[in-house]
């Protein structure tokens, strides 16, 4: 099958289908609703129903602009597509983001999109599916990063919430909007703390339940009433609070946190390394399980962990210009 | 070890300074004597092979090091792990910290050994013994192997000598006191006095602090001068005894009744450099701390820094040499007098023993001249008048104040002015460290050469704001034509004001130059690299200052 990568997705010409791109073309699939991967208007979209949901919330349509048609797919389910079929499977990464699984000609491609191979703190589990060719990310794919399990990284967030009142102080953990925010509410709801939801992320909370997750007794963030509640609020929100002179204390809950330097990068205390993507052993895993028989490493430290993929005997390449984590910010 | 790094992990993680210090000394309390003494000695001083030496304040002879630098600590770490050099590289530059890389990159893979703190002390040691670096590559790698991923973490972080955990030394200080139970003012004054925290940790323990005495022959931390950036920031010109500034070299004088030794600022012994100087203090009667400058000097005016500069290579010099380049002794306070302690007396005491010192000293030992102002207008005429008579600047010494040893706490100000600015065009940038590891924030400039090429010149990292570093940075990596490591060559486009105090000749720079103390003035965003100053200006300036300071144009910057 080709495949072709260009700065804004990777397009397979002989089924008419791009993957994650960012610009608008006649048919994508996207594999979960964060912006790096669901933006533009595209004529026809392909994801699981509470990906398109999300996009629909997101996506800002001009005035007279026509909405995509969209194709939902399920877990499991497959779907015919310009001679190819097409399956869904889960990635774990935020609710409803799924690996595709493309079958033309007699091949098997995975694209896997943002992926986390182990149980997320809220969301669906992930299969490895097994596969001739496998595009897959590398956010953490470097040696240094191992990240905590979902029971290890619930265990810190809620004795660092328990050590802050403890102390007559009040917790704030930082998370972005969509996924890592809604996580950390279930983890602190279901704990029994009071949790105080910014906006941003408590707007995707309804979303979640309407996908049986449970969140008991969340409210939303007023900055007038925080005593003996436990913050769920984004990154830049948490600067706000801690430069408020309020006896608050922040919890960094990502990827990001696995070095000392995001205390100084972001300023929080706490550091708990949780990521919603799979850490350096997981996308080991990942690759190996596949049985693929090349990989295309496409975000990330690309062109490290594809050198480290062929130390290992694996036929493996960075196709896309390595980006370096030029992009500091990016989200994990 | 471990519980000295697990002590060091969770004051990392307050940011309250009374937390960390409650944490420090919640762990040095149950301690006993030698462990607190090593314990100490790891989080103040590094890993001196031998106990007690503290290595910011022993003689330089000495000076025991181990020898172990990043290369040893990543080829060690590339052999325990099997990751080649390339992901190592690209590890190390993400953490920006030796310990941390290793302690992530062990995990999984160590035999999670016990290390007591005696255990760190005598790997220490025999790293320092070791003769080859291979050898103590082969030792640094069983290390890894052995002991716990956090405590090799701060194991390695010793060796660097950045722990990067928030902690100053005052905190230090503080815990030491909270866990002996003495007042924290009594450990802070017996580390100004013997400035070897591990021994004065050791004797607060036993209640012994009264009895810390200043040894003689060991050299202390000098006194640093605040810059004073604009006359017009002074408040009040009354309040302040003032110097000249001198260009020369700052040093210790430690004399008792014709034993004499000199001390650099890099607490390196300069006494056989200088030995008429050296002689001459062999006829000062009773013993003490003095601390001053060396000054190139003929026929009653300071010679420039360049020309003195070529006695500071050598270890012996020749008599011709002495008379080419005479040099005198410029001295301005006293620590110590015959057995009075002069540090935490104010400075006016200090300077009447100054001048008791010095009153009939040989003719190469100076005294510093005093002045009094009473507006800025008087501090104005004597900064002129200071640098007619080819000095600096002025220095500021506020009336009343302690002698405060390595600090640089505004109790002394520099006036100065710059030798000169250059516009320059950078051509490489580096990572920072700590908190700017993400940000090219450290930079290498060039001048224009007559073929239209450019030829570095210097290096500097201070003067921008972290603004100014974030948006630079961005601009650095898209003008970038190479990386090496931490490094970048980035087409020559952004233009950069930077300040000096000097210029002299290196092999090191292509250019043939190199600036003393070069800091960037401001991003000269208005100009192209083709308007940046070029090479003949440089040339220009060198020349220029093989003669005396221009006593002309030099008024203060206001």
């Amino acid at each position: 099958m080709q495949v072709q990568f260009t700065e804004d997705g990777i397009h397979l010409p002989e089924i008419g289908l791009w993957l994650d791109n960012t610009q608008p073309c006649a048919a994508a699939w996207l594999s979960h609703a964060h912006s790096d991967h669901a933006r533009g208007c595209h004529a026809q979209v392909i994801g699981t129903p509470a990906t398109l949901r999300l996009y629909r919330m997101r996506l800002s349509l001009a005035e007279n602009q026509e909405a995509p048609k969209m194709f939902p797919l399920n877990f499991g389910e497959s779907m015919p597509w310009n001679g190819a079929t097409l399956t869904a499977y889960p990635a774990s990464h935020i609710l409803g983001a799924a690996q595709l699984l493309i079958e033309f000609a007699g091949e098997r491609l995975v694209y896997t999109g943002d992926i986390k191979l182990r149980p997320p703190l809220a969301g669906d589990t992930t299969e490895v599916i097994a596969c001739h060719r496998l595009i897959i990310e590398s956010t953490f794919g470097l040696p240094i990063y191992k990240l905590l399990t979902r029971e290890a990284a619930a265990q810190r967030i809620i004795r660092f919430a328990q050590e802050c009142f403890d102390e007559g102080q009040t917790p704030a953990f930082t998370g972005y909007p969509l996924g890592r925010g809604q996580e950390i509410v279930h983890v602190l709801a279901n704990a029994g703390f009071r949790t105080a939801v910014h906006g941003a992320i408590a707007k995707f909370i309804p979303v979640y339940e309407d996908h049986g997750f449970r969140f008991p007794g969340w409210e939303t963030y007023e900055a007038k009433a925080i005593a003996g509640k436990a913050l769920v609020v984004v990154p830049d929100h948490g600067r706000v609070l801690e430069s408020s002179g309020k006896n608050i204390r922040r919890a960094y809950v990502s990827g990001w946190a696995a070095l000392d330097n995001a205390r100084l990068r972001g300023g929080a205390e706490e550091l708990i390394p949780y990521s919603d993507h799979a850490d350096f052993g997981e996308l080991l895993e990942l690759v190996e399980r596949s049985g693929a028989s090349h990989v295309d490493v496409v975000h990330g430290y690309t062109e490290p962990f594809a050198h480290i993929l062929r130390s290992r005997g694996l036929s493996a390449s960075a196709p896309q210009r390595a980006s370096d984590r030029t992009n500091i910010e990016a989200e994990g | 070890m471990d519980a000295l790094a697990q002590a060091c992990e969770d004051i990392a993680r307050v940011s309250s300074k009374l937390k960390k210090i409650q944490r420090l000394a919640a762990y040095l309390q149950p301690l006993d004597e030698c462990d607190l003494l090593l314990a100490v000695q790891f989080l103040s001083a590094g890993p001196a092979a031998q106990p007690g030496v503290n290595q910011t304040l022993f003689p330089a002879e000495e000076k025991t090091s181990l020898s172990v630098g990043r290369a040893i600590i990543r080829e060690a770490l590339q052999m325990a792990t099997g990751w080649d050099r390339e992901i190592l590289r690209i590890c190390f530059s993400e953490t920006g910290d030796s310990g941390e890389t290793a302690s992530l990159l062990l995990r999984g893979l160590s035999a999670d050994e016990p290390m007591a703190l005696r255990d760190a002390e005598q790997l220490y040691t025999q790293l320092s013994l070791a003769r080859t670096s291979t050898r103590k590559r082969e030792l640094l790698t069983q290390i890894y192997l052995r002991y716990r991923p956090l405590t090799i973490k701060y194991f390695i972080k010793i060796i660097t000598r950045g722990l990067r955990i928030g902690l100053m030394e005052r905190m230090v200080e503080e815990a030491v006191a909270l866990a002996c139970a003495v007042p924290a003012a009594s450990v802070r004054e017996a580390n100004n006095r013997l400035g070897d925290l591990p021994q004065v940790a050791l004797a607060a323990r036993r209640g012994e602090l009264a009895s810390i005495e200043t040894r003689l022959f060991h050299p202390m931390d000098f006194m640093l001068a605040k810059p004073l950036e604009r006359l017009e920031d002074l408040a009040d010109p009354a309040h302040w005894f003032i110097e000249d500034k001198y260009d020369g070299i700052r040093s210790q004088i430690h004399f008792d009744n014709g034993q004499v030794r000199i001390f650099s600022r890099g607490m390196e012994e300069l006494t056989q450099a200088f030995p008429e100087i050296a002689a001459a203090w062999k006829n000062i009667p009773g013993k003490g701390i003095v601390d001053g400058e060396l000054l190139a000097w003929r026929d009653g005016r300071p010679l420039n820094f360049n020309i003195l500069q070529q006695r500071i290579a050598r270890k012996r010099v020749r008599a011709t040499l002495i008379q080419e380049v005479p040099v005198i002794f410029m001295g301005y306070d006293v620590l110590l007098h015959n057995d009075t302690l002069l540090l935490n007396k104010s400075f006016e005491p200090r300077r009447q023993a100054l001048e008791s010192i010095l009153e009939n000293a040989p003719p190469l030992l100076h005294i510093s001249q005093q002045h009094k102002a009473a507006t800025l207008e008087d501090v104005d005429r004597l900064f002129r008048e200071s640098r007619e008579r080819g000095n600096e600047g002025l220095l500021l010494k506020r009336k009343g104040s302690l002698y405060e040893p390595g600090k640089r706490t505004g109790a002394w100000r520099k006036l100065k002015r710059p030798f000169g600015t250059l516009d320059v065009v950078i051509t490489a940038a580096e990572q920072g460290n700590g908190r700017r590891a993400i940000y090219f924030s450290d930079y290498t400039f060039a001048v224009r050469t007559p073929s239209g090429g450019f030829a570095n010149i210097g290096k500097a990292y201070s003067g921008l704001t972290n603004n100014e570093i974030k948006e630079l940075t961005k601009i650095l990596r898209a003008a970038s034509t190479e990386k090496f490591g931490r490094v970048i060559l980035v087409n020559p486009e952004v233009v950069l004001e930077v300040a000096f105090d000097g210029v002299q000749k290196s092999p090191r720079h292509k250019s043939g130059y190199a600036l003393r103390f070069p800091r960037i003035l401001r991003w000269r965003k208005d100009k192209k690299s083709d308007q940046s100053d070029d090479l003949a200006r440089v040339e220009a300036l060198y020349n220029s200052s093989l003669v005396s300071p221009p006593a002309s144009n030099c008024r203060p910057p206001a």
